[in-house]
């Protein structure tokens, strides 16, 4: 799925301190850039707004107020303070809305990209590490879960059991762990040979220590930079997901339900589907800014180095 | 002159051009077409007596002939027209008698006589028949000639008067066919205006009977279309797509207000829309839980949230409907009293109660999703947990009726019934009758004794009086479900349709509609 | 020859091991999920022991992987079974309560359903691919050719800007802004052709990131390469030596984006917008029957999908060493 993974693997890597301060450069390189900044600033701003927002403001997320319904955004005829990005068919507020549905979106993507990070980095460094009949069945496996499109699988699996958070994320991880166990198997294979990894070994080191204290922390943090982008990725499928009606389910709030719910009112109540969108966009972009700046700080330090 | 429209048409083609040579060509031009977007699925049977559902009987309507017709204008909704008969009347306390129309066809090229309408009144009344629901009870028909035809309903035990208005309701099928289940089901055959030509997925063609005893109509075509989501049948509808889109949004019936080229219109109709509960199953078992959760609705809100697509009204059946009247025991909104009816149950705050989930469909009535919403946190209010699903229209069709084990999945269903004619048993005998309880499986003597006498009773005054003294009350004290609202309906229709008669209950007659 | 040949056997078994995965895999979730599709079949009328027949009769009740075996046969033979709920014609229903069992021949076959709706599907794509390959290779070029100059930034924030778009708020916009507000081209469902190009282009700016990206990456790195000094110095022009090598070398890095990356993306995404679009291909036909649980149609897409997935990879790993022959598999 992310190709820029890979690229990785035919890079050859210094020392093991070198490694390291690599990763601390790449870091301090991307922070440097504009793009980083801007998306840093963007995103965490949202951040503290959708924890803290909801109980800052006082506006239920979930408060039906028939009354209020259709209040469209303030600067437009008829908005009003109260609901400063309006209010949707059920009167209730959509600012509050949006930022739990933000919440819920970030949530859903950082742990689901954690979980598919985590799971993925370990088979494919158990598979690179060991090596044989081990590493081809795990990548056969690999290679069809790859074959299946993200959305189908999600779709096929959630449609038809009742979608929950949990689920959501396991579905969301089972997708997505294929293209970080490739990268970490073929960064695996050229590390499993260095000089540190045996040193380790005659020291009596045990497999698993050996993966865990020696090699992993020396070839995750660069795969880990670029995950960030998979964020944005999986909050905007944990979105299409609730516009199909099998994300998280109401009352709670997603990006999705609150979309789809809203297609019927675009004629008269445009906002209630796209304000959240908009929101949604400009925490995506805050995202995409971040990971691009720190992909490309790795690729050209990595590039550099060889 | 070139439109913006057609440029950017043009730059599309020559992309599109050779990607794919398919069956995507629209068809060829010159017929009267009437497409209708409707919201209800057909069921694949073209029985008329397999089902309750409302897709397949606005279509059923389209293609059979009924012995009379009702059209039920407002201020005289009790007035019969006649259609297969000509004319009719009660012989005694067990007969009723129909004369009928001379010269009528068959799509299939029969004749239709005295002998088709006892072979579908005896089969469409047999307790088996799923539709027989809506009828008062079985019949044995007599033939007295080829062209009049007796209703008795001496053998079973109640007035034949019952069947006055059901005759309208009663859809006239072909006697071979009846003879022929696997014919029956496999295509339609009637007398009406239109005959049934093919299906293609979900798009349904009807052409214009060439035979109909009324003359032709002026539409060549009708093609009865599932468009399961509102807001794809009105942007259709917009874009010249669509002639009839039913059931619209109220939002949306005010956005095309000033529209150019589609006309709206706005109709009382004949349908209450029920929150029915899983009465043979916990804990709607108990008719106190039942009125708990009643009270804790405020039906003004839901009112609010519909805005013009529902009116108030107390009562189990529609004010279009014989017998309408505001039932003085109607559950109000009252959460201590809410509160109250709980604890006395054993459940108070709702402590023990198990989660309870809410079926409602969405994109076929106005706003269920979102009233749905607006009930599921009321009931939480008071302590109920109650869990929302919603479906597609055809998923929720499958859903609501119970099976045969007796129960249906869910503990609550959101359920509209909309029948034709003025007659309140096609309501009140399908839904709260122990023989057919389709939904809410309610097993209640009381109920029963009451409806079997309020359809005993001849007398129509009489019967207005059993109806609102005793009927209506005991169901308002044990609600096995819970009339929310009456529904007013829109339909959308290209300017250039006239002549469509629009019935209270769903159907549309394009017999003598035109394009101008 | 001989070594497409054998290419192409190695790699079609590996595949058909793949596809066979992934149909298990799939074959599996849907027999292990709660719902019985005998229920779904029969409606709820009919009784217990009717459907248990039913279900024995069907072989319901036998073990997953003897119905799996059993399934595998019938896919082999071109059968994908008979949809649960669709009616012979194709049309969704609901409702019935006849009193008649399920029968295989009053339902719809599967693959006669998909024939019917991947032309709409395949129309839907190829026109966003064009789009997309239209809007992005230009700018992907140029942002090569530049790179780190104004053009590749502008590069940049485009494709940030285009990859943060959630697709079906994207639809929702274009569906209010251009076909309800402006009418200027047709939204919802199917008539003409023309209803696809805004699903497309919804499509097309998804993609385009990606080849963006990628198109820019390729000819930068290209233009780095020492045979553009050297062949400017044995007198070739600079744009024919664009054209002619550096445009071709970087063809192979964008097959393999079209192959993989696009296609996946776009399996993927097809469905949803067709989904928000109410337009009448596999996609919609998938989602609906994840409504109805129509397991049959489920099952097949996402095969069909894996399927197609798995092909294109293979076509493009061999496109891309047929023209670069260092490229061995």
């Amino acid at each position: 799925m992310t190709p820029e993974l890979v690229s990785t693997t035919s890079v050859a890597q210094p020392t093991l301190r070198g490694q390291r301060w690599l990763s601390a450069t790449m870091f301090i390189n991307a922070w440097r850039t504009t793009e980083f900044r801007i998306g840093f600033f963007v995103f965490f701003g949202l951040i503290v707004l959708s924890v803290l927002g909801p109980s800052l403001f006082g506006v239920s997320p979930t408060k039906i107020s028939v009354t209020d319904k259709f209040l469209p955004p303030i600067g437009f005829e008829g908005g009003n303070w109260a609901h400063v990005l309006g209010t949707d068919q059920l009167g209730r507020d959509l600012f509050a809305r949006s930022l739990i549905g933000l919440r819920n979106a970030l949530m859903i993507g950082l742990i689901s990209v954690v979980g598919m990070f985590l799971l993925g980095s370990a088979i494919g460094m158990i598979a690179g590490y060991v090596g044989g009949w081990v590493d081809l069945i795990l990548m056969r496996i690999t290679d069809a879960q790859m074959a299946i499109p993200v959305i189908i699988l999600a779709i096929t699996i959630l449609g038809v059991s009742r979608p929950t958070p949990f689920s959501i994320v396991c579905v969301l991880i089972l997708a997505g762990w294929p293209a970080y166990a490739r990268t970490a198997r073929s960064v695996m294979l050229s590390e499993r040979r260095k000089e540190y990894v045996r040193a380790a070994k005659i020291l009596g080191a045990s497999d698993l220590r050996i993966m865990i204290v020696h090699i992993a922390p020396n070839i995750l943090p660069p795969i880990a930079f670029v995950a960030v982008l998979e964020v944005a990725r999986m909050m905007i499928i944990e979105a299409i997901l609730g516009f199909i009606g099998i994300g998280i389910q109401p009352p709670t709030p997603t990006f999705g339900t609150i979309i789809a719910d809203g297609t019927k009112y675009l004629m008269n109540a445009w906002w209630i589907t796209t304000v959240p969108g908009l929101l949604l966009a400009i925490s995506l972009c805050g995202i995409n800014l971040m990971g691009g700046a720190l992909e490309r700080a790795r690729n050209k330090l990595l590039q550099g180095v060889s | 002159m070139t439109t913006r429209r057609q440029v950017l048409v043009g730059a599309g083609a020559t992309l599109a051009l050779g990607a794919v040579g398919m069956p995507l060509a629209a068809k060829a031009q010159g017929k009267k077409t009437v497409v209708l977007a409707s919201m209800g699925p057909l069921t694949g049977n073209f029985d008329p007596t397999s089902h309750t559902t409302l897709g397949q009987g606005n279509f059923d309507k389209l293609i059979f002939s009924h012995l009379t017709r009702a059209p039920m204008e407002e201020g005289k909704t009790d007035v019969l027209e006649p259609d297969l008969a000509l004319s009719w009347q009660i012989i005694d306390e067990h007969t009723l008698e129909f004369k009928l129309r001379e010269g009528v066809k068959f799509h299939d090229g029969q004749d239709f006589s005295a002998a088709d309408v006892k072979a579908t009144y005896e089969y469409a009344s047999q307790p088996d028949r799923p539709a027989s629901s809506f009828y008062p009870g079985q019949v044995e028909v007599e033939v007295v000639d080829p062209l009049t035809v007796r209703i008795k309903t001496d053998k079973y035990g109640y007035p034949a008067s019952t069947f006055w208005f059901v005759s309208s309701y009663l859809p006239i099928l072909c006697a071979a066919d009846i003879a022929d289940p696997a014919k029956l089901q496999s295509r339609p055959n009637g007398t009406n205006s239109f005959k049934y030509v093919m299906t293609e997925g979900d798009r349904s063609t009807l052409e214009a009977f060439d035979g109909y005893y009324a003359g032709r109509p002026k539409i060549d075509e009708i093609v009865y279309a599932y468009v399961p989501d509102a807001n794809t049948r009105v942007l259709g509808l917009m874009n010249g797509e669509y002639q009839i889109a039913e059931r619209l949004e109220p939002e949306q019936y005010q956005s095309l207000l000033s529209n150019d080229t589609v006309a709206v219109r706005k109709g009382m109709s004949t349908e209450n829309k029920y929150l029915h509960f899983r009465c043979n199953k916990a804990p709607f078992d108990d008719p106190r839980i039942r009125l708990a959760a009643c009270h804790a609705i405020d039906r003004e809100q839901i009112l609010a949230l519909m805005g013009d697509a529902g009116v108030a009204s107390n009562c189990f059946v529609s004010p279009m409907k014989f017998g309408y009247t505001d039932i003085p025991n109607y559950p109000t909104y009252d959460p201590a009293e809410s509160a109250r009816l709980l604890e006395e149950a054993g459940f108070p705050g709702g402590k023990g109660l198990p989660q309870l989930e809410y079926i409602t469909s969405i994109g076929f009535y106005p706003k269920t999703k979102e009233y749905g919403e607006l009930i599921a946190a009321m009931l939480m209010e008071v302590g109920f947990d109650v869990q929302l699903t919603v479906l597609e229209p055809a998923a929720w069709e499958q859903a609501i009726y119970r099976g045969a084990d007796g129960q249906g999945p869910g503990h609550m269903c959101d359920v509209g019934w909309m029948t034709g004619s003025p007659e309140p048993d096609l309501v009140l005998r399908p839904n709260w009758h122990s023989s057919a309880a389709l939904i809410n499986g309610v097993n209640d003597a009381e109920i029963d004794a009451a409806l079997d006498k309020e359809r005993a009773t001849l007398d129509p005054a009489e019967r207005m009086k059993v109806l609102a003294e005793e009927t209506f009350p005991l169901l308002a004290a044990k609600v096995p479900s819970f009339s929310l609202f009456s529904a007013v309906v829109f339909h959308g229709a290209a300017k250039n349709l006239k002549g469509a008669y629009y019935y209270p209950n769903g159907p549309i007659d394009l017999t003598k509609a035109d394009l101008v | 020859m001989l070594f497409a040949v054998d290419f192409f056997l190695r790699r079609l078994v590996q595949g058909l091991v793949i596809v066979v995965l992934v149909a298990m895999l799939i074959f599996t979730l849907l027999r292990v999920v709660p719902g019985d599709p005998v229920r779904i079949m029969l409606g709820p009328m009919v009784t217990a022991e009717m459907a248990e027949e039913t279900a024995q009769k069907m072989g319901l009740r036998d073990p997953v992987p003897v119905q799996f075996i059993r399934y595998a046969a019938q896919v082999i033979s071109g059968d994908f079974g008979h949809s649960f709920v669709r009616s012979a014609q194709g049309g969704s229903t609901g409702g019935s309560r006849g009193g008649d069992t399920f029968d295989a021949s009053n339902r719809a076959p599967v693959m006669g359903l998909i024939l019917t709706a991947l032309p709409y599907s395949l129309l839907l794509a190829g026109l966003a691919l064009g789009i997309s390959l239209v809007i992005s290779l230009p700018i992907g070029i140029v942002a090569g050719l530049f790179s780190g100059r104004w053009p590749d930034r502008l590069a940049l924030y485009l494709s940030s800007l285009f990859v943060s778009l959630p697709n079906i708020w994207l639809a929702l916009v274009l569906i209010f802004l251009v076909s309800v507000k402006g009418g200027l081209l047709p939204a919802i469902g199917y008539q003409n052709w023309t209803y696809a190009i805004l699903p497309a282009l919804v499509l097309a700016i998804e993609l385009s990131p990606v080849f963006i990206r990628s198109a820019s990456v390729a000819v930068s790195s290209n233009m780095m390469e020492s045979y553009v000094p050297s062949g400017i110095i044995r007198g070739l022009s600079r744009p024919r030596m664009i054209v002619a090598h550096v445009l071709r070398n970087s063809m192979i890095p964008l097959l393999n984006v079209v192959g993989i990356q696009a296609i996946g993306l776009l399996l993927g995404s097809l469905f949803v917008i067709e989904y928000a679009f109410n337009y009448p291909g596999v996609g919609l036909l998938m989602i609906n029957a994840v409504f109805q649980r129509d397991f049959p149609v489920i099952q097949a897409i996402a095969i069909l999908a894996c399927t197609v997935l798995v092909l294109v990879n293979i076509l493009v790993d061999f496109a891309a060493t047929t023209i670069d022959r260092r490229l061995q598999y």
